[in-house]
């Protein structure tokens, strides 16, 4: 039986281990992998105290700071957390992907979230067959072809970028009318002659044999149907919060999000708290995920030791 | 038992898979494919996917790390 179980391994998750550790609360941190989504960043150049960094490195840093606490803090690694069941108030069991079970007073949730995916016919059948989520590992693969990249925020603008190198032409299709990403980057990419942008369209369909062959998106001003001959869609469309295990336990917002009180990042459930990108945070940043994890982890304490703080 | 795995430079779950085979201490061949066409061809092939990382242990082939697969594929192995 534990006081607290902290779900994931994010910034968040690392972050509001240490404190735990540091705080003697008996405390099981489960976490699929460490670092976070900024893991697959080349070069991180605001995570305070590093002026320039990779995110590989970055996650391994913060991965080695929680393990020199490893004596007041037990890890779990390469188990996922699939279901969480409230026994009665205050206790909680944890059930994970390898059919593990865990018992604990409370949770802080920081799992994430994880890419939105393309949901339109062909989007799932040609997943890896020329429709990608990362244009960082998978640009090298579109050498000389026509691809498409699809959204209109930074990671759209970035994946572009990443896309010039290899790609013959570089289309960029948003659902709206003005792109979102920073200005910086859309500068750069307007100077491209490879890249054309699509304003005010929605995919529709991905078609292909084996692998992808092309597209069909319509523009919502016109209601116009048109096709593109491709030989890749990027997919850059947000991101989802990670939080289906406690869906039935705390009040979610309408992605999904954890609905949390910000001065503690308590959620609508006694027992279970939220932070990083999956609670309903307005700033999706590894500082601010660091930041709310131990804003949780000391509300968590004054809990567990009957504080409280006014 | 031989491992190859083929990459790219800037792919993080390389790194990572890369990481996990040092740390247990498992020898492997890794390929870039942005330097061998050949092998960027080999590798669609094998895999019927345009994704990296991919691994072909022993024949079998892993498209992307998951590490409860290559767990897997590793005992059979």
């Amino acid at each position: 039986m534990y006081q607290l179980i902290i779900i994931g391994g994010g910034p968040g998750g690392i972050s509001a281990g240490i404190y735990a550790a540091r705080k003697k609360i008996k405390t099981l941190l489960i976490a699929e992998e460490f670092g976070g989504q900024s893991a697959v960043s080349d070069d991180v150049q605001n995570w305070i105290g590093d002026q320039s960094i990779s995110g590989f490195d970055l996650a391994k840093k913060m991965e080695a700071h929680l393990k020199a606490h490893k004596k007041d803090i037990e890890i779990v690694e390469g188990d996922r957390v699939v279901t969480i069941k409230k026994i009665k108030e205050g206790r909680y069991r944890v059930s994970t992907q390898k059919g593990e079970k865990y018992e604990t007073e409370n949770i802080l949730l920081v799992s994430g979230s994880r890419r939105r995916r393309l949901d339109v016919p062909g989007g799932e059948e040609f997943d890896g067959k020329g429709v990608a989520y990362c244009a960082t590992c998978d640009a090298p693969l579109f050498k000389d072809k026509a691809v498409a990249v699809i959204g209109g925020g930074n990671s759209a603008l970035e994946a572009v970028l990443d896309l010039l190198t290899y790609a013959s032409k570089v289309y960029l299709i948003h659902r709206g009318e003005k792109l979102k990403g920073d200005a910086v980057t859309q500068d750069e990419i307007r100077k491209s002659e490879k890249v054309e942008i699509i304003f005010d369209s929605e995919v529709r369909e991905i078609f292909g044999n084996k692998f992808v062959t092309g597209l069909e998106y319509k523009d919502v001003k016109t209601d116009k149907i048109k096709k593109l001959k491709l030989g890749g869609v990027f997919v850059e469309i947000g991101s989802l919060p990670n939080s289906d295990m406690v869906k039935d336990l705390v009040k979610l917002g309408k992605w999904g999000e954890v609905v949390v009180n910000h001065k503690t990042m308590q959620s609508s459930d006694s027992g279970i708290w939220a932070a990083g990108d999956v609670s309903d945070v307005l700033y999706k940043q590894n500082n601010i995920s660091a930041g709310d994890s131990i804003k949780a982890v000391l509300n968590i304490y004054d809990k567990i030791t009957g504080q409280s703080r006014k | 038992m031989i491992i190859k795995m083929y990459t790219t430079p800037f792919c993080k779950y390389c790194k990572v898979a890369k990481e996990f085979f040092k740390t247990k201490n498992i020898s492997f061949i890794e390929v870039d494919i942005t330097k061998d066409n050949k092998a960027m061809k080999e590798m669609v092939k094998k895999s019927m996917q345009m994704a990296v990382p991919v691994f072909d242990i022993d024949g079998q082939i892993l498209v992307g790390f998951n590490r409860g697969k290559i767990e897997k594929a590793l005992k059979v192995a």
